[in-house]
């Protein structure tokens, strides 16, 4: 399959040698392909203002700030906790939520679960579009809609996680075997029901870990989401920010750095025995 | 009902694939229950659609089956469905050539997949099984001698354990009939000989009718009381192995009788290994551990 | 009915049903954290009652109907951010490619691995605006701020999945080419860049995607693009504004993504597969 002419055409002879087959030839593809790639690289620099000489001439007055950030404001720590408290907080019930709700929509999602094309394709184009809204423009929307605050933020994950869980357990439920589907089918049992005995245990282990996985996501999302008013530590970003307070910026991003580390060693070992 | 076999007719049945291709054409057979019919062929020849036709997983394109009092007709007709489809469905179990358990969850789990046709969608979802199910799917594991493994994952099993927990999970339906779709294509020699026995025991003490679509001969011949030969979708040859001669078997394979076509002969250097090992097997399970392959 | 009573030869003892305790546990901790996280969030569960009908009105504002005057900002700004996430993705990549190589067991010295592996964790636990913030001082407020910041989040994600990727490939290979006495560039070259190469792309187009999706963040700090817009117009409630981007914004995603699942198929099965409407 690799070389598509020499599968179509059969395999063309040596002039010089009989019997040897003549290398099959890409040259053009792969060189189209190149041409493709840096054309699109140019316009997309030109479009996003590539400007290495800014790099040396901020260098002076930016090494300030960094020396700043390199010393972070231990003593800011208590005003950073509930924030992190509620990123925290947001992040759990948002990917509770979250996979509750995909698990159904998974299997509506997937060719091997639905038998009803309708159906299928309705969901999955549901599902598309609601991947490819931002988790920032949900957060954004959803602050006026709902106000303020951490309400709004969970929301929004909620919506980012469905996104992404149903797409990647849908696709895993496409990619295993029938077989035993096929059996329950032929014993009797409606769709939901051999779907329910045959495919859902065989999809636990990868739905646990891509719940593992978006929990780590949210907990990235919720730290930012927060600069729309979302709740969590972004709120937070947001002020230091503004006021141009390096240390204590310093002391969030660290305080980020540790939960996540910490979380994804915690998630990681979880990932391991639950699989 | 007395006999607990269902007997199946096939009223001059078609079957065409959307793409064209023709897997039946114009079968009329007629079994009776309680009979253990071996179907022999080449790859292609109909054995898989003739099989899948019966309990309608491959549907019919004309004419008419009847397996006990569920009826299933061609296109246009009133065609079987939904629930009464589910219901035919369920007094037939199906046994596969890739045994089709799921093989991420425990093996009782499997079995009780038998179950899913009579239980409520509660007890599905929430896997709370009545008593009486569980203790259905036990003794039919017991049945099959295996019943030591039921907490283990069916990923555990070896090849031949897989396969008898796949007809545990069909004797869990409590079925009319049984359809084996070349069962014992993925086993070894030895492994094969126990998984036939096992469904010529269950055709004999339970009475329930067995359609088996088996790609060697010897062991069509061996294990069934009936032996029907399709070749391009026909019937070419029906009736008890013993007359199934030289001419026959070329009439069904189109060419004369390979080593290829008999298990015990495969490959020939190995026969004797094999019969060895055999005969080993045979004890084991005469001792009731036969599990333990 | 069948009777299936009748008892085989010699029945060996039925198991007992085995109970995990730590799996019990685990579960046990998992659920005490929801309800713990349910109970104490401040969040107003009532408000959840006018949801329904808040969420009909600004439906009904952003899109019945949207700014149609405002598609070619929408497009501009939506245009720019993914110009972003390209020139993030291209960076990333060329710099995460021989990094995941010497973060990779086997293929460099462990003193060299272990160091690399904890900078790509460290990366990837800083979210891309963050990154941003730091480093707009050196780079200014431009849009080439925020693919730099995108060009460091995808060296975090790229790098492990590289790393990962190439410690996964086939003990064969490898084998083979050292076999052969070749030194450790030709195993690279012949015995793992083959097997891994079609996992590598697919990451590659996987985060291009996803950078797609961060470069909206990335307009709220100042460096363009979607999320500007979208500040600046929900700033005024110009919501029919929003409307239009968000529409703009769908379109073009879920045209990149439609784009990059067939590269990544042609990649991955060698042939071109044309993607249907709504696949």
């Amino acid at each position: 399959m690799s070389a598509g002419t020499a599968g179509k055409t059969g395999i063309q002879v040596s002039p010089a040698h009989p019997g040897r087959p003549v290398k099959p030839r890409h040259g053009a593809q792969v060189g189209a392909a190149v041409v493709v790639l840096a054309a699109i690289t140019v316009w997309a620099g030109i479009g996003v203002q590539i400007n290495i000489a800014a790099i040396w001439e901020n260098w002076s007055n930016a090494s300030g700030n960094i020396i700043q950030l390199l010393q972070p404001d231990y003593g800011f720590f208590p005003k950073v906790i509930p924030a992190l408290v509620e990123t925290l907080q947001m992040a759990v019930i948002a990917t509770a939520v979250g996979s509750a709700l995909s698990l159904p929509l998974a299997f509506l999602a997937s060719r091997a679960t639905n038998p009803r094309p309708g159906l299928l394709r309705a969901t999955r184009l549901v599902m598309n579009i609601v991947r490819a809204v931002p988790d920032i423009l949900y957060a954004a929307i959803l602050v006026a809609v709902v106000g303020v605050g951490a309400l709004s933020g969970v929301m929004a994950l909620i919506l980012f996680n469905v996104g992404i869980i149903v797409k990647l357990v849908s696709e895993a439920l496409d990619g295993e075997d029938p077989g035993a589907l096929e059996a329950a089918l032929a014993a009797g049992a409606s769709w939901p029901k051999a779907n329910r005995a045959a495919m859902l245990p065989q999809i636990l282990p990868s739905f646990a870990s891509q719940v593992l996985y978006t929990f780590e996501l949210n907990i990235r999302a919720s730290t930012v989401i927060g600069l729309v008013g979302a709740g969590g530590l972004g709120i937070l970003i947001d002020n230091v920010r503004s006021f141009f307070r390096y240390h204590e910026l310093s002391m969030i991003i660290l305080s980020i750095l540790a939960l996540v580390l910490v979380l994804e060693s915690v998630s990681s070992a979880l990932r391991r025995k639950l699989v | 009902m007395d006999s607990t076999g269902a007997d199946i007719r096939f009223d001059d049945v078609s079957v065409t694939y959307p793409n064209g291709f023709t897997g039946l054409k114009g079968i009329n057979l007629s079994i009776p229950a309680g009979e253990m019919v071996g179907i022999v062929g080449l790859s292609g020849a109909g054995k898989s659609t003739l099989v899948r036709t019966i309990n309608g997983l491959v549907p019919i394109t004309s004419g008419r089956i009847s397996v006990g009092n569920h009826q299933l007709t061609g296109r246009g007709e009133a065609q079987l469905r939904g629930r009464d489809l589910r219901e035919l469905r369920s007094n037939v179990g199906m046994v596969f050539q890739s045994f089709n358990l799921a093989r991420r969850t425990t093996v009782i789990n499997n079995v009780l997949m038998g179950r899913l046709y009579h239980s409520p969608a509660w007890r599905t979802l929430l896997g709370a099984w009545k008593n009486d199910d569980v203790e259905l799917a036990m003794s039919a594991l017991e049945r099959v001698e295996i019943v030591q493994k039921a907490y283990e994952k069916a990923s555990s099993l070896s090849g031949g354990q897989q396969q008898r927990v796949a007809i545990a999970r069909t004797l869990a339906q409590r079925p009319k009939v049984i359809l084996a779709d070349e069962p014992v294509a993925s086993l070894d020699p030895p492994t094969s000989h126990v998984v036939m026995r096992d469904l010529q025991r269950i055709n004999a003490e339970l009475g329930i009718t067995v359609v088996v679509n088996l790609h060697f001969l010897d062991l069509a011949r061996r294990y069934s009381d009936r032996l029907i030969g399709l070749r391009s979708g026909e019937v070419v040859f029906d009736g008890p192995g013993a007359d199934a001669d030289e001419s026959v078997f070329e009439s069904i394979y189109g060419r004369s009788l390979t080593a290829e076509d008999v298990l015990d002969a495969k490959p020939v250097l190995d026969t004797e290994v094999d019969l060895n090992a055999e005969v080993e097997l045979d004890a084991v399970v005469k001792r009731g551990a036969g599990s333990e392959l | 009915m069948t009777e299936l009573k009748t008892q085989p030869r010699l029945a060996p003892a039925r198991p007992k049903k085995p109970t995990s305790m730590l799996r019990n546990a685990l579960w046990l901790f998992v659920s005490l954290v929801i309800v713990a996280a349910f109970w104490s969030v401040k969040i107003k569960w009532s408000a959840l009652g006018d949801f329904p009908t808040q969420l009909l009105k600004y439906i009904g504002l952003m899109l019945v109907p949207p700014d149609w005057s405002k598609f070619g900002e929408a497009f501009s700004a939506t245009i720019l951010s993914v110009q972003m996430a390209w020139i993030g993705t291209v960076l990333g990549i060329v710099v995460s490619l021989p990094l995941s190589f010497l973060a990779s067991r086997g293929l460099a010295p462990r003193v060299v691995n272990a160091p690399l592996r904890l900078i790509f964790a460290v990366i990837r636990a800083v979210p891309e605006v963050v990154i941003a913030i730091l480093i707009l001082s050196v780079t200014g407020l431009t849009p080439f701020t925020g693919a730099l910041a995108l060009a460091v989040g995808s060296v975090g994600t790229l790098g492990k999945w590289g790393y990962e990727a190439f410690e996964g490939v086939d003990a064969g290979p490898k084998e083979a080419v050292r076999s052969t006495g070749g030194s450790t560039l030709a195993l690279i070259r012949w015995g793992v860049w083959p097997s891994a190469a079609p996992d590598v792309f697919s990451f590659w187009l996987y985060r291009f995607e996803i950078n797609v999706r961060a470069s909206a963040i990335l307009g709220l700090i100042g460096a363009g693009g979607i999320g500007k817009m979208l500040q600046d117009n929900v700033q005024f409630r110009n919501w029919d504004a929003v409307g239009m981007l968000l529409i703009v914004v769908i379109a073009v995603t879920m045209g990149i993504d439609q784009l990059s699942g067939a590269v990544r198929n042609r990649l991955i099965h060698g042939y071109w597969r044309i993607p249907k409407a709504a696949r």
